[in-house]
């Protein structure tokens, strides 16, 4: 969720940053920090697999499809895992407590995996 | 002395295959001239010696007759009324080529008179010469009149149907020129001082006129043939003599030079063995074919199979009347076609397998009905033939490779996935736990 403070509004891009990242790390909790660490790890997993079939080969194109989309989809379940439980958000997801949106997030990925690696070969 | 000897030898040879046999039949058909019979007494005796049951029939005589109820009555047929310009109805070129069809041997003599048998010739790619114009050579000086010629067998007549080291033969008739049949076999050739003339007109003038005037010019030289076998396509052998005297017991027993027989016997005999079907006789006994490591044959072969064809082919020994398994063919091969042979590969022999010719090769990259086939046609050799349909199918859907070294990226991307999801899991549950008993920690503190 974006960051709300960033109170200085004259000062150099590399301050912009250097005090996005601050409130970021101090405004967040720890436990979403650590999904978006997963979330950016899934994000470059998928740039290199996009990468590779632009650059070297599409083929087999199921193999493509399926590692792609993995990534891809466990990012939407990660993303939607993060917003359910983030604190901010509480009064949207009044009936889904976090470990609700847990269980959600893991066995959404579980029938994520059966289908891709069922697809993958 | 000579006649002793040569007597001496007839009996050796009587003997020695006594129990030969053709692989095709042993009834033979005589057409001669009853005045004439008696001359060819050797070669008769020769072929009863053999084995082979002789019916003598003159050309005129109605029976035996030599087709009977669309069966041929014989298995080999000797035409030896070279002479004779009325045959019985019942033997005419078109009878004889059905005879061929029908699986018969056949020995035909021409000469120097215009017959039947002479219209024949040009079915068979044999240009024969004007009427009345025998083989003539002044070569070697001998006592003999011009037409009586000694022919020794060079290196390109058939010697693989004549046996080797054969004395002159003593020759008397007509030569042919061959047409490009492929079918044809030259036995024996003309030497090459020979042409055909009429026996007076041999003077060098004669001989220019012809050749100018005749427009098919002059009938000389070593490319004419004096004997020519013919195999047709349905396997049955058909000789052509250009003269009958060849076979004669004159000429067998006339010596080629001071106590040097003539090589008519034995060529006699070579020229029977082959036409009958005694020598160059092969077949096939069965053919084989399967996948690289396996023994049975599939009903489908897949497209970059790796695939094994084996044939098996005997030869016909005549000496024992036994077929028994060849391994001399050094040029055999094996086409694998669909209209075209897309693998043409030679088919060697197997060491330690008589008769077993093997090979094995990739098939093609290419779907379709294919044929193994086998086409092995060499002068004077029976023709073999096989032809085995086999269709060859794409792999199945579980027949590709499944995973496949390109798509290692894939691959690691979505075990790298599952493996990250399963650590977070992990790691997420363990902090839940880790809160938890903070938490409870605290509330107890607080407590």
């Amino acid at each position: 969720m974006p960051p709300k403070t960033t109170q200085a509004s004259s000062v150099t891009p590399v301050n912009a940053f250097q005090s996005l990242y601050k409130a970021y790390s101090d405004n967040t909790s720890d436990r979403l920090k650590f999904i978006d660490a997963f979330l950016f790890f899934l994000m470059l997993s998928g740039i290199v697999q996009f990468a590779y079939c632009i650059l070297v080969t599409n083929f087999p194109y199921n193999a493509f499809l399926a590692g792609f989309s993995s990534t891809v989809g466990q990012f939407v379940l990660a993303a939607s895992l993060r917003s359910q439980v983030n604190p901010e958000n509480k009064d949207e997801f009044k009936e889904v407590s976090p470990e609700r949106a847990f269980a959600d997030f893991a066995l959404g990925s579980i029938v994520l995996h059966f289908f891709v690696y069922n697809f993958l070969g | 002395m000579f006649s002793l000897r040569g007597l001496l030898a007839l009996s050796l040879v009587l003997i020695s295959l006594a129990n030969a046999k053709s692989s095709t039949g042993n009834s033979v058909l005589v057409v001669v001239e009853p005045t004439r019979q008696g001359d060819f007494s050797i070669f008769f005796d020769g072929l009863k010696g053999q084995g082979y049951d002789l019916t003598f029939r003159a050309p005129k005589d109605e029976v035996p007759p030599i087709i009977e109820y669309d069966e041929a009555s014989f298995a080999h047929v000797v035409v030896l009324a070279s002479e004779t310009k009325n045959f019985a109805k019942d033997i005419t070129p078109q009878s004889l080529i059905t005879l061929l069809d029908l699986k018969t041997n056949i020995i035909v003599a021409l000469s120097t008179k215009q017959t039947p048998l002479t219209s024949l010739a040009p079915e068979f790619s044999l240009i024969l010469p004007p009427p009345g114009t025998p083989l003539i050579s002044y070569f070697p000086k001998r006592d003999e009149p011009a037409s009586v010629i000694p022919i020794s067998p060079s290196k390109h007549d058939a010697t693989n149907i004549l046996s080797k080291n054969l004395a002159p033969i003593w020759f008397s008739g007509i030569p042919q020129a061959r047409g490009n049949n492929p079918l044809l076999i030259p036995i024996l050739h003309a030497p090459s001082q020979s042409f055909a003339s009429e026996v007076d007109g041999g003077s060098a003038d004669a001989l220019v006129d012809s050749a100018e005037k005749g427009g098919e010019g002059l009938w000389a030289g070593s490319q004419l043939g004096v004997v020519t076998g013919f195999q047709t396509l349905g396997g049955s052998r058909i000789t052509w003599l250009g003269g009958a005297d060849v076979l004669s017991d004159e000429f067998a027993r006339k010596e080629v030079s001071k106590g040097v027989a003539s090589g008519n016997t034995q060529f006699a005999r070579d020229v029977a063995a082959w036409t009958f079907q005694e020598s160059l006789v092969l077949r096939i006994d069965k053919t084989e074919h399967h996948r690289l490591n396996e023994t049975e044959p599939q009903e489908l072969y897949t497209t970059n199979d790796q695939l094994v064809y084996s044939i098996y082919i005997s030869k016909y020994n005549a000496k024992k009347s036994t077929w028994e398994p060849y391994s001399g063919l050094k040029d055999l091969q094996l086409e694998f076609t669909m209209l075209d042979p897309h693998v043409r590969t030679s088919l060697p022999s197997v060491a330690g397998t008589p008769g077993k010719y093997s090979t094995s090769f990739r098939a093609p990259d290419r779907h379709g009905v294919f044929k193994f086939v086998v086409d092995y046609k060499r002068k004077g050799w029976t023709h073999l033939h096989s032809s085995t349909t086999v269709p060859v199918v794409p792999p199945r859907h579980d027949e590709y490779p499944r995973f496949l070294s390109a798509a290692w990226p894939y691959y690691a991307g979505a075990i790298s996935t599952s493996v990250a999801f399963f650590l977070f899991s992990a790691i997420w549950l363990a902090g839940e736990v880790r809160e938890g008993t903070k938490r409870s920690a605290k509330s107890s503190k607080v407590e």
